[in-house]
């Protein structure tokens, strides 16, 4: 399963407001066709491929429908097409997609000599599919309820307005009057942070931070769907069967770029096949899409035989092997690097499904990422890109480190792809000298399971997937000692790599991001070398992603931050 | 009888009882389960992770914690998935057991008719070649694993010949029988095949062993002195005792598989049916929702029981003084 | 699967003696009576010869694997290479033409010295797993029905014999194993296990251990033997020999063991083939479950698993091991059929697996 996009914990990113940070430029020597549709939706909205019913698969529902509580690539994709913020991504195809452009605000917010003040001029007219008018009440009362209901990016993205810390304490007695100011008479919301942000308005075009009635239930809204303001709304969710998407009558298109008007009258999304009837399904027109990545056996039928209704697209997006450097065997630096020696990075691609869609990688930033620079320290024969394992030497590695025949237990999702890598590395593992099981679990406790120390996971298999356009996402969320919590579920730093030195450096390049860029970028080439030279993971292989579509489908399009843009479809 | 009766139905609620309470410990006993950060999503900070334990009422001790599932399920009825919040688990498999009905009782149907016919005649070709050849295939339609049958006729109805003869097969899923029964019916056709092929055999053999011993029986040797041929006396006299412990039979399994036996059938066949769902929430660690199912299939399986239990104290007196 | 459970606990299994005298020959006790009755038997002699032959070919796996095809079917073989028509090919093709995407493991060659069966997604021999994994399922499938068996004559036994409050407590005992999801428990368990093992006393199961699925099987299918087997004690129990040994003293233990028991094993032994089977399917469902039998060792059940994923390009994968388990299953049911009818030609065993 997709894992769902993350989002940074850093305080300060080196991204200015508008910057394309675009400069995320789809990468490299790939060979394979990429429709990511790099022109922009088009100009004018197609009247004669309105209408018709999209009907889209997935293997199972994604939890609650609350804008708010959702936190799954599955529904963001959905919520594109339904709720809206103050700010919002482009919804385009292509570079451009990485853009923040105003939605419900009417321009991009006057923001305070110092940082810490946006003030944004609501748009008028726009209604709630009830009827209703979006007013600045509802504003603030959303962000109130970002609080009241928990959100999961509560305590990490809106941390930094003015009272949000008293909220996260004691939700009850939340009181955000300063934090987020709404003057319903001149139209304006004012929101005031506690420090500078450059990526705060980022953090505003994420689905938990749209903008919901004042009057919606303080507690998360589980299957009761929140009125919206997009162009479609809910019709009906039952988790077990299908979410049911229809045109919101009170929908008119106020901005092409931030809420386009959608081609299909209903969006269907239906739950409970196998993935693989999913495939066949796609195949004999009977479903539209499937979100589930297609098992390996059938992307060779697809690739070939319904090649035209393959789309395949770069991501900045990493799989890695992560390993626990606080506990036996791989608190011993050596036996991480023999790891990285060892692996056959070829291998795990092939199994991914070839090397159309992934890449080997030896480095934490991904290719194309800001301060990437192409360095592999765990090559056969040296070199700046992989080439080949070197299993002779983490052989001895191994030895050296003196934990050879030791028991090593490598925790993997239970899906097709993720199961089979687990099982090479299994292979591997036995071959340079340990005693290797493999444990699959289910694909919906793995993420959490991995993350709390007290499991005692030695190894890991996982992914990690950029979300907004941020250059401190990689190292910074993954490998500081801020993002390592012992004994939580939520200890993103799996690895529990923790370096006073290296985070010092990272400080050092947060600072710098600040003001100069270019300066930053090179500060984190740097500390992505010094944390490969501890190995604490070993990164596998960049993935592309492929989206099925069938064969009635048209206007594909591809946004790199929300992925393939739901609403426009055309079936007719 | 009455006194069985009653001693039946209280032991019956001592097994759920106990199910029950199995059910929950070995929940909390699972580690990589705690509800509170799948709930919160990935990345979440302490204090969300706190306030979706409060909500949750995850803190309180184990026995409090069980004590309030008990009652939202029984008593209050608004218990909550932990993975879909907000969708009551009532409700979820209530919806959920028509399309489990529909699956098995199909099914039964064509089992039950497969495996008499093939039963009957099996004991009454018993020595030439039909014989073995049903039993034989009874045999082999019980060594099959279900799931790998139904992979199977996907392959072939839905993929490999869905373009020549097997067009008319309806892509996979369910149609409520109040929309429409024809489409209902074509869409549960293959699923009723796979599930009662492996039923079938099993009658039928249970039923071939039940002939060939009535068979030998008194009151059939009588029919025979008095000159009634031998097709008469297997079809009206012996068939109509040796039905007795099929339908017994029957009783079980058919309490089973309401219960959600049948889960990798629905599973394979993209049925929106009890087992279905109660894979999915264990594959989810669901606690309400697997309750719910677990309750739901062990009252149906004890129900069975007691009922089959209650019919042969009706015909055989012995067993209730047992 | 069949739940056949004898629900009122009176099974009437006369344990008659209609057997054609001219089997019995004089003085034969009722065991080479029974043998020889079964000699008798031409589908169940057929299939001993099948079951034979099948545990012959699986025993003799390490033998196939180093002499024959020279491959190891428990290392990944990814990056592999092999000869096809005179062609290097690598095992894992990537696709030619179009997008190029997937890889497809070759198929079957026909050689038995190279790939056979062709490879599954791990470049493994298909082959040489099968045989490997056949050892596995057998041995699970056979080891689980006799700990079945065993535990649910001593269960059945005393639960018939004493009557009672015993009786009641074991019958309801017995009733919330039966009633209890095969599938949740083994889930449940098998998450429960996955780091740590299994501490019984001075007795450590690891995570891997066979005797895990042995277990978690043995015990699930114990009402099914357990039931009629109480039903034909508490029939025998009214009977004469029966009160005859209990009114000249003899200690109740005696009377089980001498009385009870041989008329009991029968039924029993009736049992063991066809429990084989039953658990030999069982346990392939919970490999579809991922639990039991773990990477990289083979079982039947998990090399269906396996092949489900290439069923569409490669589906050889997923049809040996099915059909081995249709036959190995069909083998074992029909010789389970000749069994009962050797022991007890009108037995009215109810029901069968």
């Amino acid at each position: 399963m997709r894992p769902r996009l993350l989002l940074s914990t850093a305080v300060v990113a080196a991204v200015a407001l508008t910057a394309a940070c675009g400069s995320s430029s789809s990468s490299s020597s790939s060979s394979s066709e990429s429709s990511s549709g790099s022109a922009a939706v088009s100009t004018e909205y197609q009247e004669e491929h309105a209408g018709g019913t999209l009907r889209l698969t997935a293997h199972a529902a994604a939890g609650s429908i609350d804008p708010k509580v959702n936190y799954t690539l599955q529904y963001w994709q959905l919520f594109q097409a339904m709720y809206d913020g103050l700010l919002a991504f482009k919804k385009v195809g292509g570079e451009e997609s990485f853009e923040v452009v105003p939605d419900l605000a009417e321009a991009m917010p006057e923001v305070s000599a110092d940082g810490t003040s946006y003030t944004f001029t609501l748009r008028d007219g726009i209604k709630f599919s009830t009827g209703a008018d979006v007013t600045t009440a509802d504003v603030a009362a959303s962000f109130k309820r970002i609080f009241l209901v928990s959100t999961p990016t509560a305590g990490t993205f809106y941390n930094g307005i003015v009272g949000a810390e008293g909220c996260l304490a004691d939700p009850a007695t939340c009181d955000l009057s300063a934090g987020v100011v709404a003057d319903e008479a001149a139209g304006t919301v004012t929101i005031n942070l506690v420090a500078p942000d450059p990526e705060f308005p980022y953090k505003l075009a994420v689905p938990h931070a749209v903008i919901v009635p004042a009057d919606s239930p303080p507690t998360d809204a589980g299957d009761q769907a929140l009125p919206t303001t997009g162009p479609y709304m809910v019709e009906s969710y039952d988790p077990n069967t299908k979410l049911r998407l229809v045109r919101n009558p009170h929908f008119t298109e106020w901005s092409r770029e931030a809420q386009p008007q959608g081609y299909p009258d209903v969006i269907e999304e239906t739950f409970g096949l196998t993935v693989e009837a999913e495939v066949t399904a796609v195949q004999n027109g009977d479903a539209d899409w499937l979100f589930d990545p297609p098992p390996a056996d059938r992307l060779a039928e697809i690739g070939t035989e319904y090649a035209d209704q393959v789309h395949v697209n770069d991501l900045t997006a990493m799989w890695y092997l992560a390993m626990n450097t606080n506990i036996a065997p791989f608190d011993d630096v050596k036996a991480r690097q023999a790891i990285n020696w060892a692996v056959d990075r070829a291998a795990a691609v092939q199994l991914y499904g070839g090397d159309n869609l992934a890449a080997p990688v030896c480095t934490f930033l991904p290719p194309g990422f800001p301060g990437h620079e192409d360095d592999c320290q765990y090559t056969a024969g040296g070199g700046d890109t992989w080439t080949g394992p070197d299993v002779e030497k983490a052989k001895q590695l191994v030895q050296e480190s003196g934990t050879a025949g030791q028991e090593v237990g490598i925790v993997t999702s239970d899906d097709e792809v993720n199961q089979a890598i687990g099982e090479y590395v299994q292979s591997m593992l036995t071959e340079i000298g340990y005693k290797a099981t493999l444990k699959p679990i289910s694909s919906n406790i793995q993420f959490t399971y991995i993350q709390n120390t007290d499991n005692d996971v030695q190894l890991s298999l996982t992914s990690w997937y950029q979300d907004y356009p941020a250059a401190s996402n990689f190292l910074n969320v993954l490998a500081s000692c801020a993002s390592f919590h012992p004994g939580s579920d939520s200890s993103i730093n799996i690895a529990g790599f923790c370096d006073p030195e290296i985070d010092a450096q990272m400080q050092q390049a947060l600072v710098t991001g600040q003001t100069d860029t270019g300066a930053a970028d090179a500060l984190w080439t740097q500390i992505d070398q010094a944390v490969m030279a501890e190995a604490p993971i070993a990164p596998l292989f960049t993935p592309k992603i492929v989206d099925f579509t069938s064969e009635r489908v048209g206007n594909y399009q591809f946004s790199k931050q929300f992925y393939m843009l739901v609403s426009q479809l055309w079936v007719q | 009888m009455i006194g069985f009766a009653a001693r039946r139905a209280a032991s019956a609620v001592f097994v759920l009882f106990a199910i029950s309470v199995l059910v929950f410990l070995i929940f909390f006993a699972t580690p990589g389960v705690d509800p509170a950060a799948r709930i919160a999503g990935r990345n979440a900070s302490p204090e969300t992770l706190a306030q979706v334990r409060a909500q949750f009422g995850l803190d309180e001790p184990l026995p409090v914690r069980y004590a309030l599932m008990m009652k939202s399920l029984f008593w209050t009825q608004d218990l909550t998935s932990y993975v879909n919040r907000g969708t009551e688990v009532i409700p979820q498999v209530l919806q959920a057991v028509p399309v489990t009905l529909s699956l098995v009782l199909g099914a039964a149907v064509l089992w039950m008719v497969l495996g008499i016919v093939m039963g009957t005649l099996a004991a009454a070709w018993r020595g030439t070649a039909v014989d073995p050849v049903i039993v034989l295939l009874g045999v082999v339609g019980v060594s099959m694993p279900v799931y790998w049958l139904g992979e199977v006729v996907n392959l072939i109805t839905q993929s490999r010949l869905h373009d020549s003869v097997f067009s008319w097969v309806p892509p996979l899923g369910y149609v409520p029988i109040t929309e429409s029964v024809g489409q209902w019916a074509l869409h549960l056709l293959f699923p009723w095949l796979t599930l009662s092929v492996l039923y079938a055999g099993i009658y039928a053999r249970v039923l071939r062993a039940e002939l060939l011993g009535a068979m030998g029986e008194d009151y059939v040797r009588t029919a025979r002195a008095k000159g009634v041929s031998e097709r008469r006396i297997l079809v009206k006299h012996a068939l109509r005792c040796s039905l007795i412990p099929v339908v017994s039979l029957f009783g079980l399994d058919l309490g089973a598989l309401v219960g959600g036996a049948a889960l990798l059938t629905e599973v394979v066949f993209g049925l929106p049916g009890v087992g279905r769902l109660t894979f999915n929430a264990l594959q989810n660690v669901d606690l309400p929702v697997i309750m719910g199912c677990v309750m739901y299939a062990a009252f149906f399986v004890v129900l069975a029981n007691a009922l089959v239990d209650l019919v042969y104290a009706v015909l055989d007196p012995r067993v209730r003084h047992a | 699967m069949s739940s056949v459970l004898d629900a009122a606990g009176s099974a009437s299994a006369p344990v008659a003696d209609a057997v054609d005298p001219a089997v019995r020959g004089a003085g034969a006790g009722p065991w080479r009576t029974a043998l020889r009755q079964l000699a008798r038997n031409r589908s169940a002699m057929a299939s001993l010869a099948v079951l034979v032959l099948v545990v012959a070919a699986c025993v003799l796996a390490p033998l196939y694997a180093s002499a024959v095809a020279h491959t190891d079917p428990f290392t990944s073989n990814v990056s592999g290479t092999t000869v096809v028509d005179g062609q290097p090919t690598p095992l894992l093709a990537p696709t030619e033409g179009g997008l190029g995407l997937g890889v497809t493991p070759i198929g079957p060659t026909w050689d038995p010295t190279r790939y056979f069966l062709g490879v599954d997604n791990q470049g493994r021999d298909v082959m040489a797993r099968l045989l490997y994994g056949g050892r596995t399922s057998l041995l699970i499938g056979a080891s689980s029905a006799l700990l079945c068996c065993l535990v649910a004559t001593a269960v059945g036994v005393v639960a018939g014999y004493f009557g009672g409050i015993v009786d009641a407590v074991l019958a309801r005992l017995l009733d919330v194993v039966w009633a209890f999801p095969v599938y949740l428990l083994a889930i449940c368990l098998s998450v429960v296990l996955l780091t740590s093992g299994l501490d019984v006393g001075p007795v450590h199961i690891g995570a891997g251990s066979l005797w895990l699925p042995v277990l978690i099987i043995a015990v699930v299918y114990v009402p099914y033997v357990a039931r009629p087997v109480r039903g034909q004690v508490m029939a025998l129990r009214e009977k004469e020999f029966l009160q005859a040994s209990i009114g000249i003293g003899a200690s109740d233990l005696r009377v089980m063991r001498r009385e009870v028991l041989p008329n009991v094993v029968p039924t029993v032994v009736v049992f063991l083939p066809l429990m084989t089977a039953l658990n030999m399917l069982t346990e392939s469902a919970l490999s579809f479950l991922s639990i039991g039998v773990q990477a990289p060792d083979a079982s039947w059940g998990t090399i269906i698993n396996d092949g489900l994923g290439l069923l569409y390009t490669r589906p050889a994968v997923t049809l040996a091991p099915g059909i081995a388990i249709v036959v190995t299953a069909a083998a074992l049911n029909l010789l389970g059929d000749g069994v009962r009818d050797a022991l007890d030609p009108r037995a009215r065993l109810r029901g069968t697996a």
